[in-house]
């Protein structure tokens, strides 16, 4: 075992930080207030990947044909802890590398691949994941959004939730139903939308995490040509199941949550409130947790990067994870209270917004603890 | 980052499996329903073939100690490794084991002395050991799953060992930190056996989804403790010592408080092990300023003084 980084992968954090510490303005913080899906943030992503990817850093895991240079699986992770560290400057764009891009390379036909990975490499390209439904949450498979074949194309109906950034995306990755009652996974396809395609109305939903972030999305008779879809019909649960396993560690939150914390300790010390047992005990609880979660996220990134299969390893971390961004969200609510109104802190904002959703979104913690009682702890179901 | 064990520690650990799968492993209830067994044939096995000294070897180092710690603490008998293959191996090796280590005040009951040959004292002013004679230590009545003792008050004859008392605190923290995942390991599975067992209202008990996931909740702690501990073993950072210790000791209270708790009557009997994992972890949870103190430590180790 060991649990140092190669001199590669520190040369490579040492570039990325450096290409942050240049492009990122001293008052980022305030940008990325209202997380990544917002018009601040979302605005100063189309300027940022650009020169992200000029510098070989948007997208350096994809294969070098697709504008990579064909890194680890650790240079992909590390790009992905400091950019998430650093309040995520790529946006919304951070899924078109980690996931949408390989997906279409992997499954898209040639036409899909030469219209949409270019301006993702490129840093211009703004997506959303039209999944979940108002009664197709954890339960995905109960989607309803119906695509009806029509000649060559196919007649979108029905309605999406939750869609982050779906206001300002040009595409949308969408799962519908061309047959099948809800619950069945083999009646799902994938189908990519352009958000401009007549038909579509996305409302924005007033949520607790900041401007823009959560839509709802209406498809109403919306025509898409055939070749809008991605593999076959009644292939999207096996295609997401494919692309997600690699996500399935989730966001390396306890980066930013670590760095928030250490922002925290700072303000408490300049304010001379960092002397009592209590408070040192509950910050040391905080970053006890961070530092679980990371050598769990570590293990199941491991797992990949010597190419093994992912079992609950991914589960277990993200298990982790939620739970430290908790404490450390806990821990600013506790003892900094006044933080949490005004405009003097936005680490600390941003970092609460992000810390309330990661039970939530991409999957509940509850789900989380299913398939780690399942499938780990080999439990079984009920009568 | 490589989370797998290199050639020799990967041997190390499949030697060590197959021990701990064999008979000498196994736990008995007494006649007088005592609380532990040393189990020493498995003792001596692990003694004889060196198992106690990979701190010392190159290849195997601190990682292979720690990992021979957790391996043992998942049995429901007591063994004394913790310091063994620690302190013992590092600092001491030519003094009989087992070995008892007392890091504050002397005159408290400490776990192993009516057993061990030779003690080891982490003081401020720094750490000395001792052979323990005859008459040295007085046995005492005891709920934890140790043998439990103090010192006698008869003059001892010390020796200092050529180590701080920081470092020596640091290396017991990990070994400490090792034997409770280990033994939150061990009595997960034991629990876990258990309730996919045992059925009421017509199902498993581990069908239950309250059971469920408070158990999924429970490997997350006791895995992300476990690689904390692995982490801090490489080079014994004090901050990711403290981390380790710190968590581990904090998560230990409320699993425990869950296992005790699925286990229903069974886990009060002493016909069940239970409680020879749960009355270990009850002593090791307050061990060298327990969960308030290391993460503390942790905090004063991170952030500096106030
Ligand atoms: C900030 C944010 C952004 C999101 N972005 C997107 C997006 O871009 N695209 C998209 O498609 N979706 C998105 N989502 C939706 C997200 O995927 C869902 O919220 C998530 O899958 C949970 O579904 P739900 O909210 O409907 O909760 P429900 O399924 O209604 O569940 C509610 C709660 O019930 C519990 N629960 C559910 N099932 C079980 C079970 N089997 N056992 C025990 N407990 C259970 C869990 O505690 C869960 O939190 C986003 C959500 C958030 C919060």
């Amino acid at each position: 075992m060991e649990f140092g980084w190669t001199d590669r992968e520190r040369a490579f954090r040492a570039r990325v930080r450096d290409f942050l510490h240049r492009e990122l303005p001293a008052d980022f913080d305030r940008i990325a207030r209202h997380g990544p899906g917002s018009r601040e943030q979302t605005e100063f992503s189309l300027d940022f990947c650009p020169k992200l990817a000029e510098a070989g850093l948007l997208v350096p895991h994809w294969p070098a044909e697709w504008g990579g240079h064909d890194g680890t699986v650790w240079e992909h992770f590390i790009l992905g802890e400091e950019m998430w560290a650093a309040g995520e400057p790529r946006g919304a764009q951070y899924m078109n590398v980690n996931w949408i891009g390989p997906t279409i390379m992997r499954y898209g036909s040639e036409e899909q691949r030469q219209r949409y990975i270019p301006p993702m490499a490129a840093g211009k390209a703004i997506w959303c994941q039209g999944f979940s439904e108002p009664n197709a949450g954890s339960d995905l498979a109960a989607l309803r959004t119906r695509a009806e074949r029509d000649g060559d194309h196919y007649v979108i109906n029905g309605s999406k939730i939750w869609t982050s950034y779906a206001g300002l995306a040009d595409t949308c990755f969408l799962l519908a139903r061309t047959s099948g009652k809800p619950g069945d996974r083999s009646g799902i396809a994938i189908l990519l939308v352009p958000m401009d395609t007549p038909g579509i109305d996305v409302r924005p939903i007033p949520s607790l995490i900041g401007h823009g972030d959560i839509h709802e999305v209406f498809f109403t008779d919306v025509r898409v040509p055939v070749t809008a879809r991605l593999g076959e019909e009644g292939a999207a649960w096996s295609i997401i199941t494919y692309s997600l396993a690699n996500e399935r560690v989730g966001i390396p939150r306890y980066e930013l949550s670590a760095r928030a914390l250490d922002g925290m300790v700072r303000e408490l010390k300049a304010r001379g409130e960092f002397g009592g047992d209590h408070v040192r005990q509950r910050a040391g609880r905080a970053a006890a947790a961070c530092e679980a979660a990371r050598m769990l996220v570590y293990r199941a990134v491991d797992t990949r990067a010597r190419g093994q299969k992912l079992g609950t390893e991914a589960n277990i971390a993200r298990i982790a994870v939620i739970k430290a961004d908790a404490a450390v969200s806990d821990f600013g609510l506790d003892f900094l209270p006044d933080t949490y109104s005004g405009e003097d802190h936005p680490l600390n904002l941003a970092h609460h917004e992000r810390a309330i959703v990661a039970g939530i979104a991409a999957g509940a913690a509850e789900i989380q603890l299913e398939i780690v009682a399942r499938r780990h702890l080999e439990l079984p179901r009920g009568a | 980052m490589r989370f797998e064990a290199n050639e020799d520690q990967t041997t190390f650990l499949s030697v060590l499996d197959q021990m701990m799968a064999s008979d000498a492993a196994l736990w008995r209830h007494s006649p007088d329903w005592r609380r532990y067994d040393l189990a020493p044939e498995l003792d001596g096995m692990l003694e004889e073939n060196g198992f106690y000294e990979a701190i010392a070897e190159e290849t195997l180092g601190a990682i292979a100690a720690v990992a021979l710690i957790d391996r043992a603490a998942r049995l429901p008998v007591t063994l004394e490794v913790a310091a063994s293959s620690m302190l013992h191996a590092a600092h001491a090796p030519d003094l009989p084991r087992p070995v008892a280590v007392i890091d504050g005040p002397l005159d408290r009951a400490t776990r192993f002395l009516p057993v061990a040959k030779s003690v080891i004292h982490i003081a401020d002013g720094g750490v000395r050991a001792a052979l323990l004679p005859e008459g040295a230590v007085t046995p005492t009545e005891s709920i934890f799953a140790y043998p439990m003792g103090v010192l006698s008050g008869a003059a001892l004859d010390w020796q200092a060992l050529p180590v701080s008392p920081e470092a020596a605190r640091d290396q017991w923290r990990i070994a400490i930190a090792a034997e409770i995942t280990g033994a939150l390991q061990g009595a997960l599975d034991a629990v876990r056996a258990h309730v996919v067992d045992r059925r009421q209202f017509g199902r498993p008990l581990g069908s239950f989804q309250s059971m469920q996931h408070r158990l999924a909740e429970d490997v997350a702690a006791i895995e992300g403790g476990y690689w904390l501990v692995m982490r801090a073993a490489e080079d014994f950072d004090p901050v990711a010592v403290a981390a380790a210790l710190g968590y581990v000791q904090d998560a230990a209270t409320a699993i425990v408080y869950d296992f005790h708790q699925f286990m229903g009557a069974m886990g009060i009997t002493l016909e069940h092990p239970l409680h020879r994992w749960s009355y270990r972890l009850r002593l090791l949870k307050s061990a060298l300023g327990g969960a308030s103190g290391n993460l503390g430590l942790l905090a004063e180790r991170r952030w500096g003084a106030a």
